[in-house]
């Protein structure tokens, strides 16, 4: 296939990764590293925790490891005692949604060390695990990527990502969408919407969602309904874009673990480049205290108040 | 003289208002004995920084028509800067909004404070007039409809028992 992308700098990778872990597990300045391994079907990969420098070489790092692994690292984990510095195997996406996090208070950034993966790209969910990555099985939110090098790690192995040029499927979407009319942008969302099951798959896989209690569970009073039909299907969606905005960082996790294929993450660039228009803000490397919604300036927009 | 006129339809509007301006200003209207839509039915909340955009959902799903939010101007804050805050979270919250296909004509923002009450009065009509030439708010309504179908109602039969009701 001609649309192939170059992937061999990922063998390169994973041996430099197992090669720094292997370093900072025995050295001790580490107490557990978070990264990827090999899974039980062919070409496949899954997170795990390594406490052991001898396990090191069990570490990965291929186009199936699609996982945001900041979610094992927010609070919604607090229970888990903190032994020591956390080592962490982060993509681009994935370091912007940590530094979110550590902009939000949710973490440290002396408790962590972050081992940043150059990266060429991630397989959709739609691909087999054991598929070569080219410009059909690549993951949209990879074909925007502008975050390939992670910045400010500790560690990020010497190998390059070859760039390469695909058209942008999220932009062409918020494009098509935005020419359309209310109604048939409210007729797109509802289709869109009926299907949810209210797995809260999208809530629970999300680095951001770390609330203790979801706004959603709360029935005194009961904002949005929480059974599976269409009017609360709709508020649920419209109030976590609501909660993202300003705040994801792209990942796309969340249309990832979604059962019935509800394109989540539309809505959330949609919200990103709204507030990137709006306030200047977007996610980065850069640690941020405070969110676009959480702060103001007197001279913000104010056309559309009489 | 105000002139009362019967309408086919009566939209219902949802106002949320921050106690220290505009319900002040809406309670002054009401005073100087000033005429307006009474369509409007008002919720006083202590600031615009504590009204929720879940809140102007909630409105909509209960059968709101439109719905207004209104508070201090900036600078005016009792809280300093619960206003500044609000303009911002109703500024992406209307993108939003708007994105999955909510009409905005039917969502008004404002600041009315406690010395205008005519102000309020034009706001609570223009919005009452303007929702009124949109018809109703079909489309959290039909949400909420479905819901007491088990099945879809796309059906003829179904579509024609649907409207009836």
């Amino acid at each position: 296939m001609t649309n192939t992308i170059d992937t061999s700098i990922y063998a390169a990778v994973t041996e430099a990764i197992q090669g720094e872990v292997r370093r900072i597990l025995s050295e001790g300045s580490v107490s557990a590293v978070v990264g990827y391994a090999a899974a039980r079907r062919k070409g496949s990969a899954q997170p795990i925790v390594i406490t052991d420098a001898a396990r090191a070489e069990e570490l990965v790092f291929s186009a199936a490891c699609v996982n945001n692994l900041a979610v094992y690292l927010t609070k919604a984990k607090k229970e888990i005692p903190k032994t020591g510095k956390i080592g962490i195997v982060v993509k681009g996406c994935d370091l912007k949604a940590l530094v979110g996090l550590m902009g939000e208070s949710q973490l440290k950034r002396e408790d962590l060390y972050l081992i940043g993966v150059p990266c060429a790209g991630v397989l959709a969910s739609t691909a087999q695990p054991s598929q070569e990555l080219t410009g059909d099985t690549i993951a949209p939110k990879c074909r925007e990527c502008d975050a390939r090098l992670p910045a400010g790690c500790d560690f990020v192995p010497d190998q390059r990502p070859v760039s390469i040029e695909l058209a942008g499927k999220y932009s062409a979407e918020i494009a098509r969408l935005e020419a359309m009319t209310p109604a048939e942008r409210w007729a797109y969302w509802k289709e869109q919407f009926k299907k949810c099951i209210k797995c809260y798959a999208c809530r629970q896989v999300c680095p951001f969602c770390f609330c203790e209690q979801c706004l959603c569970d709360r029935n005194k009073p009961q904002m949005v309904e929480t059974t599976p039909r269409p009017a609360g299907n709709t508020a649920w969606h419209i109030v976590r874009a609501m909660h993202l905005a300003g705040r994801c960082a792209g990942c796309a996790e969340c249309e990832r673990v979604c059962p019935m294929d509800i394109p989540l993450n539309l809505l959330n660039r949609k919200m990103a480049k709204e507030l990137k228009e709006l306030y200047d803000y977007e996610a980065g490397f850069e640690v941020r205290e405070k969110g676009p919604l959480a702060m103001y300036d007197e001279k913000d927009d104010q056309s559309f108040i009489k | 003289m105000h002139h009362k006129e019967k309408h086919a339809f009566e939209p219902k509007i949802i106002a949320f208002v921050c106690t220290w301006c505009t319900y002040a200003g809406a309670d002054l209207a009401g005073t100087s004995r000033m005429q307006y839509p009474a369509n409007v039915r008002v919720l006083k909340f202590p600031c615009t920084g504590r009204i929720d955009p879940v809140f102007i959902l909630k409105a909509f799903q209960q059968g709101a028509d439109g719905v207004l939010v209104s508070g201090c101007h900036p600078g005016d804050c009792h809280y300093i800067a619960g206003n500044f805050h609000a303009r911002r979270r109703f500024a992406a919250f209307r993108k939003l909004l708007e994105f999955v296909g909510v009409d905005l004509g039917r969502l008004q923002f404002s600041w009315v404070s406690a010395a205008e009450g005519g102000k309020w009065v034009e706001m609570v009509t223009d919005l009452t007039e303007r929702v009124r030439g949109m018809g109703p708010m079909r489309e959290f309504k039909e949400l909420g409809l479905e819901e007491q179908w088990s099945g879809a109602i796309d059906t003829p039969e179904l579509r024609e028992a649907y409207d009836s009701i």
